[in-house]
């Protein structure tokens, strides 16, 4: 007989199947660069051009902001093992907040955009914040990581969505993702945060799931498709877009609690991103605020619809 | 106060173009369901397309089916048959309702359930008057139907594959397969 031992065979992996990875997290300097020229893509022949090219620049400062960052410090052993215990998210908005670094790097960011071009209201909520009190900025600043934007300060608030964007994403990525866990449905399980939109991805090995998308830390989670982000409710689950269009961009709405988040079809369009194209396809929001539904989907830089 | 991020910021021009811009566009419902593909046991998930929602009133229409990435038999594969349901379900000989090809015709035509039903049983009935055997050779009482067989279809709930296991068996039918195997 042969004493030839081949492979042993695994009859559970056969074939090129793979369970799509629960998380993908972010490399903060090619968040932001993706995202800057995406911006820029859409931006020509859009009639929200000046806004679209507006945030090309502020994401373009963001990338050079990360990339020189240093990779965040790993979190204590504890308080991972709390939170993944406890079904939480990993990272604590609330010590985002009192974090030492967080006051320079927001000063960093406000004096990078010094030099976009931004109409009045934009140049003059920035020249405010330059030079509001620390107590003032860093009451803002939780305002921003508690998705809690009041709407009588938009201008600055997003500023500081965009200083605050470039900490959460370098936090996140200094994770592991094979710790991270569901939180609960429509919650990112990094930061806790609501998804921005969801995309159908076209990854290799991953073709047809769902990925939500996360506005603030850029971590993308896997989620059921054909289930509310809002609710989690699987019934009632309906997809709008304009009529005579091929979309690859639809509003998924739910009949049991009345709302609705963008849903990206990355499979039939790899160029798209949850947050350039969320933004780009603010005519879908437009139409959807004749509907019965209400928008779910939180972008910091789109709020209001 | 303006109420959103493009007003506030100063972008209300750029806010109104686009508002302009879909103005004369409608939304038309599509939705994307969840099935069992029906060729084999083995019941691969499957999510179909469809244009209009019956749910609100409308016609649907399938306009694409492809492997369903949640489902655990199959993550998001088909074999080629299941890769071409689409062509299927819209396939222009596909059944749609009992129909029948008599002795000696040479064409099928269109009849009633009843009367399908009606016939399948009087079938039946004589097949198994016929050959049904009541005791093996040690004459032991035995409830065995040899000559008809059963197929019954992959995409049935646990409880519609029980249901079918009963009615076969309870006829003593042998030859019988309700695809639960898998």
């Amino acid at each position: 007989m042969s004493a030839f031992q081949g492979p042993q065979p695994d009859p559970a992996a056969i074939g090129r199947l793979a369970k799509a990875p629960f998380a993908l997290l972010p490399d903060p300097a090619a968040l932001f660069r993706r995202r800057a020229e995406r911006f820029e893509v859409l931006a020509a022949g859009s009639d929200l051009a000046p806004y679209l090219r507006f945030l090309a620049g502020l994401c373009a400062r963001q990338h050079a902001i990360a990339a020189a960052l240093p990779p965040a410090p790993p979190l204590p052993e504890a308080r991972l093992e709390r939170a993944r215990a406890a079904a939480m998210p990993l990272l604590d908005r609330q010590a985002m907040a009192d974090a030492p670094g967080l006051p320079a790097l927001v000063a960093q960011v406000l004096e990078a955009m010094g030099d976009l071009a931004m109409p009045p209201p934009a140049a003059e909520a920035l020249a405010a914040l330059r030079l509001a009190e620390p107590a003032e900025r860093a009451a803002m600043c939780r305002n921003v990581l508690a998705d809690s934007i009041p709407t009588d300060a938009l201008p600055e608030h997003l500023f500081l969505s965009a200083a605050l964007q470039i900490e959460a994403a370098r936090q996140a990525a200094a994770l592991d993702p094979a710790r991270l866990v569901p939180v609960g449905t429509g919650l990112c399980p990094v930061c806790g945060g609501p998804p921005l939109a969801s995309c159908v991805t076209g990854r290799p090995g991953a073709e047809g799931a769902r990925y939500a998308a996360c506005g603030f830390c850029g971590t993308d989670w896997n989620e059921v498709r054909i289930k509310c982000l809002a609710c989690g409710s699987t019934k009632g689950i309906g997809y709008r877009a304009p009529e005579d269009e091929a979309a690859t961009i639809k509003a998924e709405t739910c009949d049991a609690c009345r709302s609705w988040v963008k849903i990206l079809y990355q499979d039939r369009n790899p160029a798209l991103d949850p947050l350039a194209d969320d933004v780009g396809s603010l005519g879908l929001d437009l139409l959807m605020q004749g509907t019965e539904y209400r928008r779910a989907g939180f972008d910091p830089f789109l709020i209001g619809y | 106060m303006a109420g959103t991020s493009l007003a506030a910021m100063g972008f209300g021009e750029a806010e109104a173009a686009v508002a302009a811009h879909v103005r004369p566009m409608k939304l038309a419902n599509t939705t994307e369901t969840r099935n069992t593909c029906p060729y084999c046991s083995v019941a691969c998930g499957v999510i179909i397309y469809a244009k209009g929602d019956v749910r609100k009133g409308e016609r649907a229409d399938i306009v694409h089916i492809e492997g369903d990435a949640d489902h655990p038999t199959n993550l998001g594969t088909l074999c080629p048959k299941g890769a071409a349901l689409k062509d299927f379900v819209h396939a222009p000989t596909r059944l749609q309702y009992p129909m029948v090809r008599r002795p000696g015709s040479d064409k099928f035509e269109r009849v009633s359930w009843d009367a399908a039903l009606d016939r399948i049983a009087r079938l039946m009935k004589d097949d198994r008057d016929a050959n049904f055997l009541a005791s093996n050779q040690e004459g032991t009482a035995v409830n065995r139907w040899t000559t008809t067989g059963m197929l019954a279809a992959s995409a049935t709930t646990n409880e519609t594959a029980w249901c079918t296991f009963k009615v076969a068996k309870a006829l003593g039918i042998v030859g019988f397969d309700n695809q639960a195997r898998v």
